[in-house]
């Protein structure tokens, strides 16, 4: 394997990643804060026996690159949030055919055109919510370019694991930011399950995933939106077929969330404890640089679905404090999970967290008592 | 391989309505990708939604049943990631020149290696009979009953205009000439267009004064005036009369296609 | 060989009746398997394909097997001793 080391920002980084990951197809569409990633992939991929294609728009994109996946490829978009609104349809339609692609989405200011060039965390719920009807579906959160080249690698594993769209939330921040990287050639690939002769195309194995029917290798397999059977065939009038095709969908990650956790467990018998994901992780890390030995912290890498056992390893825990970048939406999966008091701190419009601004939150959670408290800023 | 073997006989018989035009063109599509020899596994159907596009589950090769309107974006990935399989597109009026139509002029416009088959029966059949962009002026559907009030679209001539390097028309009467031109479509490199009016005696005929399947194919018949006719009664100064519709070839042309391998 | 009409598909849309450039069929009476009024064969011995399929090695004319919706229609070989047989003439 080789390394070289470079000095790139985050979006370069992940287009890097991707083609490292073996992705040879991206279908795009130019939105601040994500276009050096479509930019880099169209100006790589032809050189290695890729494609690159711009669409008309982001409802195309994922419509292309669903095809492309069809057709054997490992593919991917990249856009940020008015895009991913619009790439909602053609997600629920990669849920439900359980295709997978992977969609890098470079978080700015919402709702709508927003602010385009400053960051935000706005988006975590809607990516595993945004499309119609119930689903599931895998998000990975870098807080550093380094893991911008990383957790892509490892998205297109997870895609191709559990044949779902897998997310890759990052924000403006960590997407323009430049740091060093190290590229390696040579990352671990592991390659969808192919279809075995005498297997229904929708059929579970003991994971729960069927394995891939790819276009042109003579499966000749029927792929629909419509509720489906284990043949693949069309079935709406049915309530068993439906009920069992969605949880089985649901339940093929839900069932393994635990078992793909990427997190970091910093301090677990710390009483004060900080969740963090993306950028405001490298806040935390700064603070607790500063204050050695007080605080915990709990790092997501990977948000979606959301690994609720790693809470149990903060056993002394009296309050869990929740930067975000947003108005509270990931505190809102922990409060599920945890009857331990939250102190959320959202912030809007672009900045980072400040380790003053955390520190203001660590003396509001040293006396909490609600279930949910909120600092301003 | 025979032609019955291109059915995915286990899903026939179709849910087609009784005479609707549908089942009339995916028997001229199978029968053109038969003349042709294709193999069955270099062979992708891709639909949208609507009725014209549950054609595609009733081919016994790959299918892709897509959403709405979305057939072309999702046939351009397939394509340029295995540019040696021969894609053809079952859309719809509906699907194809309205949500689809941006998906519809940027694929002309790219003049990717598709073949395309819009299946414009006027009317938005599988959701009860609504007005499509191509519902002629003054028909009655359920969301214009008093009349549309809106010009239709001329899809051939936006296929032209978007670049598409061969556009043809015919009907569901014209069978013939109809498998023959998809056979064309799928020898001229580049995005083919064929346009294939057809009948939907439940939802337009019935509102529309032709309840029986022979009634609008009758219709069909009367109105088709094909191309070399019109051609002549245009240099003789005479223009269409109303109601009639020019069917043929319109266009074929060799601009730079996408998605064919170049010959090294 | 003779024409079929598969009366587990067809819906009695009548357009073979009405495209048969050689006048085949008639409207029927009697409903089929479906319930639908299906169309009956009023002159079976002008059907150029059941005539000379044999003798050209080759499906000929084919018209309302293309057009039919239901995909209803095809031709097979005659059994040895059927009442009604279709020859060629020389």
């Amino acid at each position: 394997m080789t390394t070289k080391t470079d000095f790139l920002n985050g979006n370069v980084a992940c287009a890097e990643g991707a083609i490292a990951a073996g992705c040879r197809f991206f279908a795009g569409y130019p939105i601040t804060p994500s276009t050096e990633i479509a930019e880099r992939m169209a100006a790589r991929l032809p050189k290695i026996g890729g494609t690159f294609v711009q669409m008309e728009d982001e409802l195309g994109s994922v419509a292309a690159i669903i095809g492309g996946s069809w057709a054997g490829a490992r593919t991917m978009t990249a856009t940020s949030g008015p895009g991913f609104s619009l790439m909602m349809e053609n997600i629920g339609y990669a849920a439900m055919t359980e295709t997978p692609i992977v969609i890098v989405n470079v978080q700015r200011g919402g709702p709508s055109t927003g602010q385009p060039t400053k960051a935000a965390q706005g988006d975590m719920l809607q990516c595993r919510y945004g499309s119609h009807g119930d689903y599931s579906i895998i998000a990975l959160s870098p807080s550093s370019v380094q893991e911008m080249f990383d957790l892509t690698v490892k998205a297109f594993n997870l895609a191709d694991r559990f044949r779902t769209p897998v997310f890759l939330m990052t924000d403006e921040t960590i997407g323009h930011m430049r740091e060093k990287v190290n590229l390696h050639s040579d990352v671990e690939i592991i390659p969808r399950r192919e279809l075995k002769e005498g297997e229904l195309p929708c059929a579970p194995d003991e994971n729960g995933v069927p394995g891939f029917a790819t276009f042109g290798n003579g499966h000749n397999i029927h792929i629909t939106g419509l509720t489906h059977g284990e043949n693949g065939y069309p079935s709406t009038d049915s309530a068993e077929v439906h009920e069992h095709l969605v949880r089985r969908q649901v339940r093929k990650i839900e069932d393994f969330r635990n078992e793909i956790t990427d997190v970091d467990v910093i301090n677990p018998d710390a009483e004060l404890v900080f969740i963090s994901y993306g950028a405001p992780t490298r806040t935390v890390r700064q603070l607790m640089a500063d204050v050695p030995d007080i605080y915990g912290h709990l790092n997501l890498r990977i948000v979606w679905p959301f690994p609720d056992e790693s809470l149990l390893a903060f056993r002394n825990a009296k309050a869990f404090i929740i930067p975000e970048m947003n108005l509270g939406q990931i505190a809102k999966e922990v409060r599920q999970y945890t009857n331990v008091p939250i102190v959320i701190v959202p912030k809007l419009g672009g900045a980072l967290h400040t380790p003053e601004e955390l520190k203001k939150a660590v003396e509001v959670a040293k006396t909490v008592t609600k279930p949910v408290t909120e600092v301003c800023l | 391989m025979n032609l019955e073997d291109w059915y995915r006989q286990d899903r026939l018989p179709h849910i087609y309505c009784p005479g609707c035009g549908n089942g009339t063109v995916l028997n001229c599509t199978l029968r053109a990708v038969q003349e042709l020899g294709f193999k069955q596994e270099e062979t992708t159907f891709i639909s949208g939604i609507g009725c014209s596009s549950r054609a595609s589950g009733y081919t016994s090769s790959d299918s892709l049943h897509t959403t709405h309107g979305r057939a072309l974006a999702f046939a351009t990935g397939v394509k340029l990631v295995k540019p040696h399989q021969h894609v053809l597109v079952f859309t719809g009026d509906g699907d194809c020149s309205a949500i689809g139509g941006n998906h519809f002029i940027h694929a002309c416009r790219r003049n990717i290696d598709l073949t395309v088959v819009c299946i414009n029966n006027s009317i938005y059949g599988m959701t009860g009979g609504q007005g499509s962009p191509c519902t002629p002026y003054g028909a009655i559907t359920t969301t214009t009953p008093y009349g549309m009030h809106e010009q239709p679209f001329d899809l051939c001539k936006l296929a032209d205009a978007a670049g598409a390097n061969y556009v043809a028309r015919w009907t569901s009467f014209h069978v013939k000439e109809l498998t023959e031109a998809i056979r064309v479509g799928f020898e001229v490199q580049g995005l083919s267009f064929i346009e294939v009016m057809t009948q939907c005696p439940t939802s337009f005929g019935s509102k529309n004064k032709m309840r029986l399947a022979t009634q609008m194919i009758d219709m069909f018949r009367e109105n088709a005036v094909l191309k070399v006719k019109a051609d002549r009664d245009a240099a003789a100064g005479k223009s269409l009369e109303p109601g009639k519709f020019i069917v043929g070839e319109f266009v074929r042309r060799h601009n730079p296609p996408l998605g064919v391998e170049e010959s090294k | 060989m003779k024409l079929v009409i598969n009366d587990h598909r067809c819906k009695g849309c009548n357009m073979c009746t009405m495209v048969c450039p050689y006048d085949i069929f008639q409207e029927g009476t009697r409903p089929g398997a479906r319930g639908y009024i299906i169309p009956v064969l009023d002159h079976p011995e002008r059907c150029t394909n059941c005539r000379l399929q044999k003798f050209y090695g080759r499906q000929l004319c084919g018209m309302c097997q293309t057009i039919c919706p239901d995909q209803a229609i095809s031709w097979v070989d005659e059994k040895p001793f059927e009442p009604h047989k279709v020859v060629i003439e020389y």
